[in-house]
């Protein structure tokens, strides 16, 4: 027995004392988890997902199951599958009120209700512990109800799903043009970045027809199509296409020595000034102007912007680790491989540059959350559909007698920038030791 | 250091183009029409009944407010887009010319299906007397909807029941059938002549100096900032108003931050691990991560509204004692109104700076240079106040930069709560009222301070580190 516990702790200690065979992100785990804070927050966070990825089952006006008589539905699933447009709908599905219904048997969500419905009985602000009309315990509105008597903890539940969305999303944007600018000015510099004087004249000039023909000609399109995103993204790719049909027409040319002759673009000084422009923009206000005049307002929209405007943190941390990176050995070993430039950018070097980026992604998304709150706190950005925490919070401010509209949604605003910005110190840690 | 600080200085440039830019086309954004914006249209005139003269003062209007302009120097658009577009009063009217350009194409076909509307227009007003007044009244009011809809089937539709019901009726079949077939025809004619392949033509058009753009950005730098549209005073009036408020909040806020975040952030240094260190720490995550319009709200519902019996400071805006008021009166009825509002300014930055003045003081005692202020026995609170204290001052010198930038946001927010006319609320509701020539001005001033900001952070950082300077 004493033996093997002895063999226990030896091989404990081995694996203790062999970093060099983890590889880098195991290692990195390995502090992560020493951080109790951290790994609390992370499982916090699973906690807001789950609710996030659930919302619908756990809050809805709908049953999950329920019988009565010959017909057994599952409502909630039903309504889903129509949200994801693998069921079709019909009126009646729509319009059946299902709480006034009699089932023989039924199972109703964890809260019965859905955070746009409004219970006219239990209107005008009804207190978590006031007297509501009510069958039994099991319909109370536990987190109060506002004034036209919509469930908080609903709201509270489904606001999560946003909340979440709206990190991520936004994050996505940022993270995708951060990590462009970030190589772009880390990696190439000041002088690495050569390209012919044809291919320069060329690129400048397909920026004229690229423009014209992705979006000009096309804004009528993208304005009057039910899909605007779609017909957005094809705009893009004509956009894309034209440089690379402007890069094609160059090649011929390039056997003309004086146009083939290479110069270097300082990309990292221009990347450099535009961030320092960029971050020279009072953001809030830019913000608040940009959601304020769209005549469509909604979440995605405003969860782009926020990331249309926050990526340049994302770019300049990217591009001091590329700068660090690009210096060392096995960068040089890639080279004398002769692998391209190319292939060590995304094989090897984004790859270890983009773990630190994490950081600043965590730390993006607390702020990310923030912001929109900040938004919708104010009334703007999100649609009537939209439930989102920072509309709660408003409401408190037409009546100042109903606290928990203010301290629910607060809480987990609170919670969960708190939760992010934990997880950003823990990964900042784990980094540095 | 003069080199240095012109560079920064030519930021600014491009940085402000940049913003006037963003400004500029924000406003050209479809929400609203400009003039209707700005002049309340049911006002003096019911423009229902008295139509030309609403269109007359319409125009009056645009040229006050300088929209009868072209928007900018150049466009870039397709052939099919005429250079006189913007001579189009209405903005409405100028929009469904643009959409049916950008579905036939032939500008001059749609010019005279316009004008054929016009016409048809003064044909039916000028009918005196129609067999069935209200029938007259519900054709016009359909023709009015036209020049609003650039869609086939919807235009199709209208045109066919403007026909019925002039056919209806025996005197304005008389008079104005005639018109309507006329309209139905040039509207058959832009269907028949649609030149599509003009669309895909790129055409550069210049407008020379005279445009909306240039008037607006000379004037803004002449220091012009035009006139508001919702009470029609001066917009540089109402920021001189404005900007006092915010200003002292702010300035308080950034003292009060950095005089508590220093000591603070140098004893959690200096007794590093310690019980003391680790609650402050946890304190100020916590404060950290508070979000301002929460704590906004929270403070003023339990400590600024009488519901909850803790009614120790004065509700929302800044009291309402007269300028004929004492001067002191006057003091403290503004300062325990702005008491919650440069807390809740405070604390985030307080949080921020602390921790980043234990981070910076930790690193500089880790020094050479403190081991040998130690080693020749010099007191232990002169190695501190001398030789970490000044060092560790640096970053949080520039931190001033994000500090700043952060704090006139958060001014935004806790002004709309507490309800302070500063310059936060006054871009706010200028947004809300589409008040453009004073959130023009806000975002260009919000962008100038920031980069005052900035420019601020860096001398004193020159100042404070020689090696700066010599670069």
């Amino acid at each position: 027995m004493f033996s093997f516990r002895k063999l226990n702790e030896k091989v404990t200690a081995v694996q203790k004392n062999a970093p060099q065979d983890a590889t880098f992100r195991s290692m990195l785990w390995s502090r992560f988890q020493k951080n109790r804070l951290a790994i609390w927050s992370l499982r916090f966070l699973y906690f807001l997902v789950f609710i996030a990825l659930f919302a619908n089952i756990l809050a809805n006006d709908k049953p999950l199951y329920c019988k009565s008589g010959e017909s057994t539905q599952f409502p909630v699933f039903r309504e889903m599958g129509i949200d994801l447009g693998l069921l079709k709908s019909d009126g009646k599905f729509l319009l059946t009120k299902w709480q006034n219904q009699k089932f023989e048997s039924a199972i109703w969500p964890l809260i019965p209700y859905s955070s746009t419905a409004t219970d006219f009985k239990n209107g005008k602000y009804k207190s978590p512990f006031d007297a509501q009309d009510v069958p039994s315990f099991r319909w109370r509105h536990h987190f109060g109800t506002d004034q036209v008597g919509r469930d908080v903890a609903s709201g509270m539940i489904h606001g999560t799903r946003t909340a979440l969305l709206v990190g991520l999303i936004a994050m996505l944007v940022a993270s995708i043009i951060g990590i462009f600018f970030g190589v772009l000015s880390g990696w190439f510099g000041d002088k690495d970045f050569k390209i012919s004087r044809i291919q320069l004249i060329m690129n400048l000039l397909a920026i004229f027809p690229a423009f014209f023909y992705g979006f000009s000609t096309r804004s009528f399109i993208i304005s009057e199509s039910e899909n605007s995103g779609v017909q957005a993204l094809i705009s893009f790719a004509i956009f894309l296409g034209i440089f690379m049909l402007f890069n094609l027409l160059a090649k011929p040319f390039e056997r003309i020595p004086s146009l083939k002759k290479s110069i270097s673009i300082p990309l990292d000084l221009l990347i450099m000034r535009f961030i320092e422009v960029i971050n020279s923009i009072p953001g809030l206000l830019l913000l608040l102007a940009s959601v304020a005049v769209l005549t469509k307002q909604s979440i995605f929209t405003t969860m782009v912007i926020i990331g249309l405007i926050a990526w340049t943190g994302i770019a300049r941390f990217l591009r001091a680790e590329l700068m660090r990176i690009k210096k060392l050995e096995y960068i040089e070993a890639a080279r004398a491989l002769g692998l391209s430039n190319r292939q060590i950018i995304w094989r090897h070097a984004l790859p270890n540059a983009l773990t630190p980026i994490l950081i600043t992604i965590a730390f993006g998304i607390a702020g990310a959350i923030l912001l929109e709150a900040t938004l919708s706190f104010l009334g703007i950005g999100a649609s009537a559909e939209d439930m989102t925490w920072g509309r709660i919070l408003r409401s408190s401010g037409d009546y100042f007698s109903a606290w928990w509209l203010a301290v629910f949604p607060g809480t987990a605003i609170f919670l969960t920038v708190t939760v992010f910005n934990l997880i950003g110190e823990g990964l900042t840690d784990a980094l540095d030791n | 250091m003069l080199t240095f600080l012109v560079k920064r200085i030519l930021i600014f440039i491009p940085t402000l183009l940049i913003v006037s830019l963003i400004a500029f086309g924000l406003s050209r954004l479809p929400n609203g029409d400009p003039v209707d914006n700005c002049f309340d249209p049911s006002g003096e005139v019911d423009s229902r009944y008295n139509y030309e003269y609403a269109e007359k003062l319409y125009k009056e209007r645009a040229k006050d407010l300088g929209v009868h302009l072209p928007p900018f120097y150049c466009s870039f658009a397709a052939q099919a887009y005429p250079d006189t577009l913007y001579k189009i009063a209405r903005k409405s009217k100028r929009e469904t010319a643009e959409k049916l350009i950008a579905q036939y194409g032939n500008w001059s076909k749609i010019e005279s299906y316009f004008k054929q509307l016009k016409t048809t227009e003064f044909a039916l007003l000028s009918v005196a007397f129609a067999t069935d007044e209200n029938n007259k009244i519900q054709t016009l009011r359909e023709l009015r909807q036209l020049p609003l809809a650039y869609k086939e089937n919807v235009i199709e539709g209208r045109l066919k029941g403007l026909q019925e019901s002039t056919q209806r009726d025996s005197v304005l079949n008389l008079k104005v059938s005639n018109e309507v077939d006329l309209l139905i025809s040039s509207f058959a004619a832009v269907k028949a002549n649609a030149t599509t392949q003009k669309l895909y033509i790129p055409d550069f058009k210049w407008y020379g100096y005279d445009n909306q753009y240039h008037h607006w950005i000379t004037n803004f730098l002449s220091g012009d900032f035009g006139i508001s549209c919702v009470d029609k005073r001066p917009v540089v009036d109402k920021i001189s108003d404005a900007i006092f408020w915010t200003l002292l909040m702010n300035i308080c806020a950034i003292i009060l931050g950095y005089l508590i975040a220093i000591p603070l952030g140098i004893q959690s240094a200096i007794k590093r691990d310690s019980r003391f260190d680790k609650v402050v720490s946890i304190v100020l995550f916590v404060l950290y991560s508070l979000p301002v319009f929460w704590i906004g709200t929270m403070t003023l519902i339990f400590f600024a509204t009488p519901e909850y019996g803790m009614q120790i400071f004065p509700g929302v805006g800044l009291g309402d004692s007269g300028a004929s008021a004492p001067f002191w009166t006057r003091f403290w009825e503004r300062a325990s109104h702005l008491v919650l509002p440069v807390f809740c300014l405070t604390y985030p930055a307080l949080a921020f700076l602390s921790r980043q003045m234990r981070g910076g003081m930790t690193d500089v005692l880790k020094k050479d240079f403190i081991r040998t202020a130690r080693a020749k026995g010099l007191p232990e609170s002169q190695v501190i106040n001398k030789h970490a204290f000044r060092n560790s001052l640096f970053p949080i010198i520039t931190l001033f930069t994000s500090i700043f930038p952060e704090i006139l946001a958060g001014s935004v927010v806790l002004e709309i709560i507490f309800n302070i006319p500063g310059m936060g609320k006054l871009a706010f509701d200028a947004l809300i009222s589409q008040d453009w020539n004073v959130v023009f001005t806000v975002l260009m001033l919000g962008a100038i301070l920031t980069m005052i900001g900035i420019l601020v952070a860096d001398v004193l950082y020159a100042w404070a580190d020689p090696r700066v300077r010599v670069k």
